[in-house]
């Protein structure tokens, strides 16, 4: 097997990555129009939930169920107690509260987890490689490609073939309409950020055995996220999938054609995107 | 209006002689620089209780008491310079050590040096006792010449068959001074460099890099990178399955925090480079472990350990210079050779470098364990410093 095509492997597998990080943040900007920069911090409450769940129990699967779950309950609470009450402010007032948000996570992880960072074991049955020629490709990592499609899949179907999808996409476009025709909108809302952050949480749980658990991951998960956002389209679900791509396509190949620019290059794709559509792939003005 | 002149002159010379009294009552302050907020608190927390502990376990030195100040400096070079220049001009500071970044040691180094202070710090780059070497700053740890020669040295010997080696660099300059001395000691030892990625300093993805180094299929992949990339590098190339498949040393480890971190399932085999291990048979390592115990309950680790001698050092200097005037304590400090926690340690008088052992570790199994610090076996351990005549300072 080439290298190149070895790295298009690879790089599928961190854009599906990358997909499920940013799918989150998507979802909620584009159905409630809310900048969300405590996006990252959420994931960053996801992967320490799996440590903990990991050290006590020894069970990663029940890390992958119950972590985003506590996350998205927790996302609950927070959008029902403080960010309901920030939706008709400007996207500053957003950022100001999610910011806020993110640096008390933060420090609170810091508190109860400690500053040292910590890992996470692969499961038993995903531990191994697949040997490809001269090259290998962790179990792990296809387990995430083929789980983050499945979790897209089902995405896909619940916002777009289902009721509560079109009643979350109805009233992003009017929401008095959608609550005079006898839907509880801020239920629905809290529930749209809950799932989004949620996603967010699931995407924490599946990376931390890949990129092990860090007080400070939500910073770089963030910026990650932004890129695959811009360059999808904000709000957009294809976008998110298609960007998500793109930036893991990108990063891998680069890594062997020019090294040291392959971070860079993430940038360059933005940056090229925005130039030919300044909305993103998919966006709408 | 010459009343109020006069008024303005007593009360400022009133103020003046406070500020002297409360200074002289106050003691020796050592100003510790540490990043322990932001992205580098895992460090600085460490470096910090290092020097509280140091300061408290010294009491008094002239007959003074000695006290001890943290500087945060958030992992912020530009916050790091304000408040060193702050505690300067309005508290007179002229003793400091820490400092976790590079570019947050040669800044401050630069000034402190401009007041003739004294400045202890276990940074990684080499301009600190190079290029960039003053009067007033001194470095505790093994530069990336004496790291790369105590670990990929004694792996070679003891590999002799394993002549392919893969390098994964961060593009910077202490990932450049780490290489080229890979480069050189290769070229000594007829090793076949078979291929380096370079990646950036913010880089935490290494799926691809590690599929470059697989495609060169060398017998050994040496990891120049440190902190939490070399940590994701780590453990990103225990997923792809490489233990299998080649050695893996990871050239300059932080230590017992790095370990706790990666935890044995990833260090299980893999050879670290290391400024200092706990388990280091020497008088003062032996104290120094026990204190630490008593008070945190913990082993030391690197940044705790490197602080707490860097500023025993200067409390040492200030004792035996019989004043508190930094400059001679400065001068008192080069050529000292002291206990330290690696054994003898000698501060080299030409560039300010303290000489030192650095050592090559092994990653134990979880069931080796004795207990729950005890990640590694020490392999080898050594000293190992460009001659004198090859060094880069020039101080005039």
């Amino acid at each position: 097997m080439s290298l190149y095509l070895f790295q298009i492997l690879n790089g599928i597998g961190l854009g599906m990555i990358y997909f499920l990080i940013s799918v989150g943040l998507t979802i909620i900007f584009g159905l409630l129009n809310f900048v969300n920069f405590a996006h990252g911090a959420f994931y960053l409450i996801g992967s320490y939930l799996c440590f903990t769940i990991v050290s006590l129990t020894g069970n990663f699967w029940l890390a992958l169920a119950l972590a985003p779950i506590t996350v998205a309950i927790l996302a609950f609470f927070t959008e029902r107690t403080l960010i309901k009450r920030a939706y008709h402010l400007p996207h500053t007032y957003h950022i100001l509260i999610t910011l806020g948000i993110a640096l008390i996570i933060q420090e609170l992880t810091i508190s109860v987890w400690g500053p040292i960072g910590k890992s996470v074991s692969v499961p038993d049955a995903l531990q191994g490689v697949f040997q490809m020629g001269h090259f290998y490709y962790p179990k792990y990592r296809l387990f995430v490609i083929l789980f983050s499609a499945v979790i897209a899949f089902a995405l896909w179907l619940l916002l777009e073939r289902t009721r509560f999808g079109a009643l979350v996409r109805a009233g992003s476009e009017d929401a008095e309409t959608v609550s005079l025709l006898g839907t509880h909108i801020h239920k629905l809302f809290s529930l749209t950020f809950a799932l989004g952050v949620g996603l967010a949480g699931l995407a924490g749980v599946l990376a931390a055995p890949i990129r092990g658990v860090h007080p400070f991951v939500g910073v770089e998960v963030l910026g990650i996220a932004f890129v695959v956002v811009v360059i999808g389209g904000m709000g957009s679900f294809s976008g998110a999938l298609i960007g998500g791509l793109i930036v893991g396509l990108v990063q891998s190949l680069m890594t062997t054609i020019w090294p040291q620019g392959s971070s860079l290059m993430i940038y360059g794709a933005m940056a090229f995107v925005i130039l030919l559509r300044p909305y993103g792939l998919f966006g709408r003005a | 209006m010459k009343k109020m002149i006069l008024r303005n002159v007593l009360l400022s010379a009133v103020l003046s002689a406070t500020t002297s009294l409360s200074f002289a009552a106050e003691g020796v302050t050592i100003y510790g620089v540490k990043s322990v907020s932001g992205a580098f608190a895992s460090y600085g927390k460490y470096a910090d209780m290092g020097s509280k502990l140091a300061v408290e376990d010294y009491g008094t030195v002239l007959g003074q008491p000695v006290s001890y100040q943290t500087l945060d400096t958030e992992g912020n070079a530009g916050k790091a310079v304000r408040k060193v220049q702050e505690a300067i001009s309005q508290d007179d500071a002229r003793f400091f050590d820490g400092a976790t970044l590079s570019s947050t040691a040669l800044a401050i180094g630069k000034e402190v040096n401009k007041v003739n202070g004294v400045f202890v710090t276990p940074a990684g780059a080499d301009e600190l006792t190079g290029s960039d070497c003053n009067m007033s700053t001194f470095r505790w740890s093994v530069p990336t010449y004496g790291a790369i020669r105590e670990t990929v040295k004694p792996l070679i010997d003891q590999f002799p068959d394993k002549k392919r080696w893969y390098t994964i660099t961060p593009q910077y300059v202490f990932g450049e001074a780490l290489l080229d001395n890979a480069k050189e000691v290769f070229a000594a030892e007829g090793i076949e460099h078979v291929g380096n990625s370079y990646h950036s300093l913010k880089e935490q993805e290494f799926s691809g890099y590690l599929t470059n180094a697989m495609a060169a299929q060398p017998d050994v992949l040496l990891l120049l990178n440190f902190g939490s990339q070399s940590s994701n590098a780590l453990r990103q190339a225990i997923n792809f399955g490489l233990k299998n498949q080649m050695t893996i040393l990871m050239a300059w480890s932080s230590g017992l925090d790095q370990l706790q971190e990666l935890g044995p399932d990833i260090a299980e085999g893999v050879y670290f480079g290391a400024q200092y291990w706990h388990t280091v048979d020497t008088p003062m390592n032996n104290a120094l472990v026990k204190r630490v115990n008593e008070v945190y309950g913990m082993n030391p680790n690197y940044p705790l350990a490197a602080d707490y001698i860097s500023t025993t050092v200067i409390l040492d200097a200030i004792a035996k210079a019989g004043t508190t005037d930094s400059a001679a304590v400065a001068k008192v400090m080069e050529g000292t050779t002291y206990a330290g926690p690696t054994g003898s340690e000698t501060i080299r008088s030409a560039d300010h470098q303290v000489l030192k052992d650095y050592y090559l570790l092994k990653g134990k199994s979880a069931a080796d364990m004795a207990d729950a610090d005890d990640f590694v076996d020490i392999i080898s351990s050594g000293k190992s410093f460009p001659d004198e005549s090859t060094l880069m300072c020039k101080r005039s």
